[in-house]
């Protein structure tokens, strides 16, 4: 996180603009083509597991792959100790705000300890 | 918080204008939008955003994970097409969502479609589907008010995050934890039987492996693809050879009985 990015606001703009379309294509062509016919099994089935594996991914990315080397690490303790305490919190509470809010004070607590 | 949260079982006010009884409904989750979108804004401008284009990209993009996931890929200096693909994996689970509402909006017209996919997001449409499934009175246009104030609410928390951003000095490294706990509570809310957590451990593998390997986020991408196939196959094939393994039972969590407005409010 330390590097400062170099990017211009134009193309910070072209970034929103490309963005917006990639976000709104998914979310309108199953409703433009839904509302009138019916939805594929196989295609549900298969959708049903992308969220869980992506979001997996990234948490993993997160983790433990170095964002420049991209070799696996093992030294985020902190933040390793920080996200099983919000998988306890999101599974008891199921609120959204909670875990994460929890889990921001807790990675800022354990890395004083562990630092 | 408790004395908050709208009962459902509550007879509601026959005159209570339209705008006050769907704010009532959108009122728990704009405010956990609150935390998450100072959070966002304030990693958006260290990623060099400033407080205008912030309040854009809340507005048309209108997804805490792809903002993050942006505000991230821009501090390592990703290529912009590398990000745009970033993104595109990460709202396809949109298709999802706006799939599973369709039933509940057919007839509507396409313009209205297009302004209701516009500002479509995970947390309204948790809303939205338990409203349409329970509530009869339920149309289309109450669900588009329950989004527009939830837009409203992230896009005014992440212009706030922006400027708080540039008058404070904050350390990112545990602003951006936020993300990472955003991403494991969206995981934990997914996981309905064994055989979920069993593609989460297959996905986390392939995620570090692949990523190694192709030494960049395409590793992501790769890795999510073949995790989702294989969650897929294995299910179909676990529902067609054996229907009653334990691996499909259901796993309940403490909370999961309660109404799946309460799943996103606080």
């Amino acid at each position: 996180m330390s590097t400062v990015n170099t990017w211009t606001s134009t193309q910070h703009f072209w970034l929103i603009i490309l963005g917006f379309f990639v976000a709104f294509v998914p979310r309108f062509l199953p409703l433009m083509l839904f509302t009138k016919r019916a939805i594929p099994e196989w295609f549900n089935e298969w959708m049903k597991y992308v969220p869980v594996s992506l979001f997996t991914a990234l948490v993993v990315k997160d983790i433990f792959i170095n964002s420049e080397s991209y070799q696996f690490m093992f030294t985020k303790f902190s933040e390793m100790l920080a996200a099983i305490i919000v998988v306890f919190i999101a599974y008891r509470t199921r609120s959204m705000a909670l875990s994460v809010v929890v889990g921001l004070i807790a990675v800022f607590l354990l890395s004083l300890v562990i630092a | 918080m408790n004395k908050r949260r709208p009962n459902p079982k509550q007879v509601p006010d026959p005159n209570e204008p339209l705008w006050r009884s769907t704010l009532r409904v959108a009122m728990p989750l704009n405010l956990s939008y609150i935390p998450i979108g100072l959070a966002c804004g304030i990693l958006l401008h260290a990623a060099g955003f400033n407080t205008l284009l912030t309040g854009l990209v809340s507005l048309l993009i209108f997804s805490g994970g792809a903002q993050f996931l942006i505000a991230t890929m821009l501090t390592i200096n990703s290529p912009l097409l590398s990000i745009v693909l970033m993104l595109f994996f990460l709202e396809l689970r949109y298709a999802l969502l706006s799939s599973s509402l369709s039933p509940y909006l057919k007839g509507q017209s396409n313009r209205f479609l297009f302004i209701f996919a516009v500002s479509l997001n995970d947390e309204n449409y948790a809303i939205n589907y338990l409203k349409f499934a329970t509530d009869k009175k339920w149309t289309g246009k109450e669900a588009l008010m329950v989004e527009h104030y939830s837009l409203l609410f992230w896009a005014v928390s992440n212009v706030i995050g922006s400027l708080i951003g540039s008058a404070l000095k904050i350390d990112l490294g545990i602003v951006n934890f936020a993300l990472t706990a955003l991403f494991i509570y969206m995981i934990v809310m997914q996981i309905k039987n064994r055989l979920t957590i069993v593609i989460c451990l297959i996905s986390g593998v392939l995620a570090a492996l692949c990523m190694m390997l192709t030494k960049s986020t395409l590793g992501l991408v790769i890795s999510t693809l073949i995790a989702s196939l294989i969650g897929f196959l294995l299910e179909s094939t676990l529902r067609n050879r054996l229907p009653d393994s334990h691996w499909l039972w259901r796993l309940h969590s403490p909370g999961s009985k309660k109404s799946a407005v309460e799943n996103t409010d606080n």
